[in-house]
């Protein structure tokens, strides 16, 4: 009497161990496939934000800017290197 | 009885009506599994699985410093498919509020179609924004686009790429398969819903292409670039070019060749797209004097204090009369010669050295072979063989005339001589930096030595007294001392075949300080216009404004405190 019901207990645990693997690597993939579709989105609003920083401190942009706002080169005298 | 009779009746009745039913589904359940079950297979696979190619992002150019020159930024195209758009008039207000327009009046002139690109070059922001309204009928396309954040500069060292991303010109295209990276196959599963579902975590920044770091300062390219432009403009040139270099590696440090563009722009007149430093050749005229003398002095056949006659600037040979532009009464030295550029003096020089021994100090200087640098289209130069010169060929040659050479390959000479004899290939490619942080470097390279250590020194101290006493007085800069050479050569007339006297090339080309150069520049300005077309007074003085902020910027110690 004992042992079929161990069986039958050990088959619906397998059965279970079995689905709840099944469960759990599906939502482990939808997991990961969120993260990456994140990690995509943050490497690529990365790239856009250093693409800003160095269209910001362009020389030319910058240059531009300096002579709207009546800045000039400083002389020889007005610099002062310090050691 | 009766009604026990009827009651069996009516079961076999439902049992005969249903059984049928159930044999059928049964047969057909044995029919799907066993006979269409590999078809039914592939189907379903051919719905759920998913083949995803992973485009790689183009690998960035860097300057010295790491400052980004060109990158590749995911953009979007976005498009409307007619078949599952519920909501045509919201979706096109979405799309109006997101700067989208569609031409369109109503989903009837949509026509069906399936894929209808409504917008480009789409930034990821605006496509997450709508996204998030969840609205049928509006795709996505992802792709790369390049991006130049520096604007004009450096437009012809970095050059372009075309509408498939690959490289079509300058280090885009030198460097394209570095930079191109690998295009990779994943595999991907969709669900009922249409969602991805991924078995692996993919780091796409192990598919990127390589970056590239170039020898190029920003900084200097940009000091370059301003000063050259201003004279551009100034003299209504059809040409100008500037190189720095630096004379102990060879390096690249700037480059600029005008007119240009701007790499993020379409290019009207493709023309312009041609790197003038590397690809063009032109009369160097007097800047070449520097082989002349270098040759005669190394192989014994002058000495400094050796003194020529002028011919009182006028010089008849071959039946052709040879005119000093700066006149020199009597006789002068070799030292006075060079500093005064005499066209005289250098054919009596080269006379002494012979054919022969001046042509292979021509080719030992680099001139009419490619000096290896890693930019695409370099020039070889034109030089007639030896054995079919005549009796001008020689003369002329001496100081520049009727000899073809490249912007590139003057500074690489005069490089040589700044670099104690050494020629060296000059390259703008510094490094190949990996996606898994490995780096391929590019050192110097030795091509040979050209002269000896002493003739270069001699050379150094000749081309200082130039730039103090002789015709490159407007290239002395404050603080530091100049060693360097003017360079006014006629250009062909077209239409005579001749030299013209209308259109000239100026140039200068020197180094700074002048005994322990830091940096070697040249500058040329084709077909300057306006009151003077001399170096002196067109070249020198740009080379002067760039060389003295370069001198600055590099915090190269003053040797010069007068």
């Amino acid at each position: 009497m004992r042992k079929p019901f161990f069986l039958g207990v050990s088959l619906i645990i397998t059965i279970f161990v079995y689905l709840w693997q099944q469960n759990m690597s599906m939502r482990l993939a939808y997991k990961v496939s969120s993260l990456q579709s994140d990690y995509d989105k943050l490497n690529s609003e990365n790239d856009i934000l250093r693409l800003k920083i160095n269209s910001n401190l362009a020389l030319e942009k910058m240059d531009k800017i300096a002579k709207e706002n009546n800045l000039l080169r400083p002389g020889e005298k007005h610099i002062i290197y310090i050691d | 009885m009766r009604k026990k009779k009827n009651r069996i009746n009516r079961k076999t009745v439902l049992a005969f009506a249903t059984l049928p039913v159930f044999f059928l589904l049964f047969a057909k359940l044995i029919y799907l599994q066993i006979f269409l079950h590999g078809r039914i297979n592939r189907a379903v696979e051919k719905m759920v699985n998913r083949e995803n190619v992973e485009v790689p992002k183009r690998g960035d150019i860097l300057d010295v410093k790491g400052n980004i020159l060109a990158t590749s930024i995911k953009s979007y195209t976005v498009f409307l498919d007619a078949k599952m758009i519920e909501d045509f008039e919201t979706l096109k207000k979405v799309l109006s509020e997101n700067g989208i327009k569609i031409k369109e009046k109503n989903l009837y002139d949509l026509k069906n179609m399936s894929y209808i690109p409504i917008a480009f070059n789409v930034d990821s922001f605006t496509v997450e924004k709508i996204k998030g309204t969840k609205l049928k009928g509006v795709g996505f396309e992802a792709k790369y686009t390049r991006q130049y954040p520096q604007g004009r500069l450096l437009a012809h060292i970095l050059g372009i790429t075309g509408c498939d991303g690959s490289g079509l010109e300058g280090i885009e295209k030198i460097c394209n398969a570095s930079l191109s990276g690998e295009t990779i196959k994943t595999k991907i599963i969709r669900d009922g819903r249409g969602q991805i579902i991924r078995n692996q975590f993919l780091n796409t920044q192990e598919i990127y292409g390589c970056n590239i770091e170039l020898t190029i300062d920003r900084n200097i390219q940009f000091i370059a670039e301003q000063e050259l432009r201003k004279a551009f403009e100034i003299y209504k040139a059809t040409k100008a070019i500037c190189i720095v270099q630096d004379p102990k590696t060879g390096k690249i440090l700037a480059m600029v060749s005008l007119p240009d563009f701007d790499c993020s722009d379409k290019i009207k007149d493709i023309r312009r797209l041609r790197n003038s430093a590397v690809s063009d050749l032109y009369e160097p005229g007097s800047t070449f004097k520097i082989v002349t003398v270098a040759a005669a002095l190394e192989e014994g056949k002058a000495k400094l204090s050796d003194s020529f006659y002028l011919d009182n600037g006028k010089f008849r040979i071959a039946g052709h009369t040879i005119k000093d532009d700066h006149k020199i009464e009597g006789s002068a030295t070799l030292s006075r010669t060079f500093e005064m550029s005499s066209n005289i003096g250098m054919i009596k020089i080269a006379q002494r050295l012979g054919a022969d021994l001046f042509y292979d100090y021509i080719r030992k200087f680099g001139f009419y072979s490619l000096t290896g640098i890693d930019l695409p289209g370099e020039a070889k130069g034109l030089l007639m063989d030896v054995k079919r010169w005549n009796a001008l060929t020689l003369p002329n040659i001496s100081f520049g005339q009727g000899i073809g050479v490249s912007a590139l390959q003057i500074i690489n000479a005069f490089s040589s001589l700044a670099n104690d004899g050494i020629l060296l290939r000059p390259f703008v490619i510094q490094k190949i930096i990996k996606c898994n942080s490995e780096e391929e470097i590019f050192e110097k390279k030795e091509i040979r030595r050209v002269v000896s250590k002493d003739t270069a020194y001699i050379m150094k101290k000749l081309l200082k007294n130039v730039v103090d006493l002789g015709t490159g007085k407007s290239a002395k800069i404050q603080g530091y001392t100049v060693g360097g050479k003017t360079g006014t050569a006629q250009k062909i007339d077209p239409s005579t075949k001749t030299y013209s006297t209308k259109y000239y090339t100026a140039s200068f080309c020197g180094m700074v300080p002048a005994i322990n150069p830091e940096f070697v520049v040249l500058v040329i300005i084709d077909e300057p216009k306006g009151s003077s077309y001399y170096a002196a007074s067109v070249a020198s003085p740009v080379f002067a404004k760039i060389s003295k902020r370069i001198a600055d910027y590099l915090c190269i110690e003053k040797d010069d405190i007068k």
